[in-house]
């Protein structure tokens, strides 16, 4: 059962590891968010920063919350990957072997959050390059995998789900205009809440993103995690899971 | 013993009935071609038995399972080829057949790959991307694929198609073979009359969903062939003749035992100053096919926007 899941999986991997254009992009959309993002409050007094981010160093504050919002781009590789598959048959292929079209969706959707983490320890890296001090346990690395892990999933699944009964090219960027804006915006991934109007901190405190950035600076700036948070995360990310297994066995059609 | 038995298979999407009752039965080891226009409602046949898609009315039991009822146990004792050669172009041949072995629930499938693989010569070219074979390579490598779980029966989708006359030709030589050297029964569908000609034991001729003459090659042309004489006409004309004169789109395609004997009487008929063209069909699946419709396979080709308009609609 898990041989045909694992199979699917595999394939995933294998087509973003042997792809040079994937590794160029991997690679270089975090570097690109750390120095040209990260470098817009360089000139801001340390004060500041210190009461407004809780850190003297812009680069820790967005480091979580731009690799949270990365796995919100993840989701739309997935959805395009899934489109892809039945552009070109391969759907097709795969659904006239005894293969369950859930398989097919977790497939994607967990070969989707893997790809997603790969940014992860490029962008520590990174930003031990550029001179941000982090709390590196392997219990801090572990939360921050795993909540990255699980909004990943959780997206991935979203992104499936709004996309599943279509083969148009198009449609995950225009899902992509109507969520990835308005979630990363609404989450305390690039800024904190603080100022924020009432109804969009109303978003941000029930956004995974905000979660994930919050429980991703816990661990790796202050290193006292609010497990709450994992919690909701997995929850989240479990929901979405089953509804798109549900949704995907009742609506993927091979072309 | 039966292969495949069709009991009115039908699919509809909203009105528009892509399938219509269909009935028949293929026998194991039968090659057995569905022959019929584009559009016609071959691959939506196929589509249902292999299991992709229900059936709206009727079932069909292939390999032993009804398609309706027990699709899963179906799909793992068939195997099935697309029209436009299916693989992952990004991973090797033998990656290809891994995918393909772990899908179809094949144990000690590197075995079989190998050999299977050795069989069509394909086997030193295993570890190399399937991007980069030939076509001929391709359709060797997806029907390695199609053969890796020893499968009863192998479903073709017009196997030959895009393929040049050389090509063609060797591929009909592996249909043969592989039916012959695996035992494995064979449903193709095609639109090429010579394809169905030269390969099938028995076809079915389907047109607008409906299949409207089953039987050999040699039966269908001896029953409904005869020699047509196809005339494209200048202008309009009234024809007076001894035989069946079908006319359509300004030609006339005119029914004879024989098109030598007949074409002198035929040309005084119609008056040589009216004519544009004239062909001698000699008996084929093609004059059989004039018959039975009045039109030639390739004016029946289907408009394929309207009739993928038409399924949008449905779908909605």
């Amino acid at each position: 059962m898990m041989e045909k899941f694992s199979a699917l999986y595999l394939r995933e991997m294998k087509r973003v590891y042997r792809s040079v254009y994937m590794w160029i992009m991997l690679v270089s959309q975090p570097i690109m968010w750390l120095i040209f993002f990260g470098s817009s409050f360089s000139q801001v007094p340390s004060q500041f920063l210190e009461t407004f981010f809780h850190t003297t160093n812009y680069i820790a504050f967005i480091l979580p919350g731009e690799l949270s919002v990365s796995m919100l781009f993840v989701g739309m590789f997935s959805s395009m990957s899934l489109i892809q598959d039945k552009r070109f048959g391969y759907l097709k292929r795969v659904l006239v072997t005894p293969t369950p079209k859930y398989d097919v969706f977790l497939a994607k959707v967990f070969g989707g959050a893997t790809r997603g983490l790969i940014q992860a320890p490029i962008m520590i890296v990174a930003s031990l390059a550029l001179g941000v001090s982090l709390n590196l346990s392997p219990l801090s690395i572990a939360v921050l995998f795993l909540s990255l892990f699980l909004i990943g999933i959780g997206f991935a699944s979203l992104y499936s789900i709004l996309t599943i009964k279509t083969s148009d090219w198009q449609a995950p960027g225009v899902v992509a205009n109507l969520i990835n804006l308005p979630l990363m915006f609404s989450s305390t991934a690039l800024f904190p809440k603080t100022f924020f109007p009432d109804w969009l901190k109303a978003i941000s405190d029930v956004n995974p993103i905000s979660y994930s950035a919050e429980l991703g600076r816990e661990v790796l700036l202050s290193g006292d995690p609010n497990w709450a948070y994992l919690g909701y995360l997995a929850i989240f990310s479990v929901v979405m899971i089953i509804l798109g297994t549900v949704i995907a066995n009742k609506e993927l059609q091979p072309e | 013993m039966s292969s495949i038995i069709a009991k009115d298979l039908t699919k509809k999407y909203g009105d528009f009935v892509a399938v219509d009752h269909i009935n028949f039965e293929i026998e194991k080891g039968e090659i057995y071609g569905l022959l019929g226009p584009n559009g016609a409602g071959k691959t939506t046949t196929i589509n249902m038995l292999t299991g992709l898609t229900l059936p709206t009315e009727g079932d069909a039991i292939v390999a032993g399972y009804s398609v309706r009822k027990q699709p899963l146990e179906v799909k793992r004792r068939i195997g099935w080829i697309s029209s436009e050669v299916i693989l992952d172009d990004e991973l090797t041949a033998w990656e290809n057949l891994e995918i393909q072995a772990k899908l179809q629930e094949v144990k000690d499938w590197k075995e079989r790959a190998l050999q299977l693989l050795d069989y069509f010569g394909i086997k030193e070219f295993k570890d190399r991307k399937a991007g980069k074979f030939s076509t001929g390579m391709r359709k060797k490598l997806e029907i390695s694929m199609a053969l890796l779980n020893s499968p009863e029966i192998i479903f073709m989708d017009e196997p030959t198609i895009g393929l040049d006359v050389n090509t063609r030709a060797s591929m009909w030589n592996l249909i043969k073979q592989i039916n012959k050297d695996y035992s494995v029964t064979v449903l193709l569908t095609t639109h090429y009359m010579e394809e169905a000609d030269s390969l099938c034991n028995r076809i079915s001729i389907i047109n607008k969903g409906k299949i409207i003459a089953t039987g050999s090659p040699e039966f269908l042309k001896e029953k409904y062939g005869g020699d047509v004489i196809e005339i494209e006409l200048k202008k309009d004309v009234d024809v007076k003749l001894p035989y069946e004169v079908i006319k359509k789109d300004g030609k006339l395609r005119i029914k004879v035992p024989s098109a030598e004997n007949a074409v002198l009487e035929v040309l005084n008929a119609v008056g040589s100053q009216n004519i544009k063209s004239l062909r001698l069909n000699k008996s084929s699946l093609d004059t059989v096919f004039i018959t039975l419709t009045g039109g030639s396979l390739e004016e029946e080709e289907f408009d394929a926007r309207r009739f993928y308009a038409m399924i949008r609609r449905a779908r909605r």
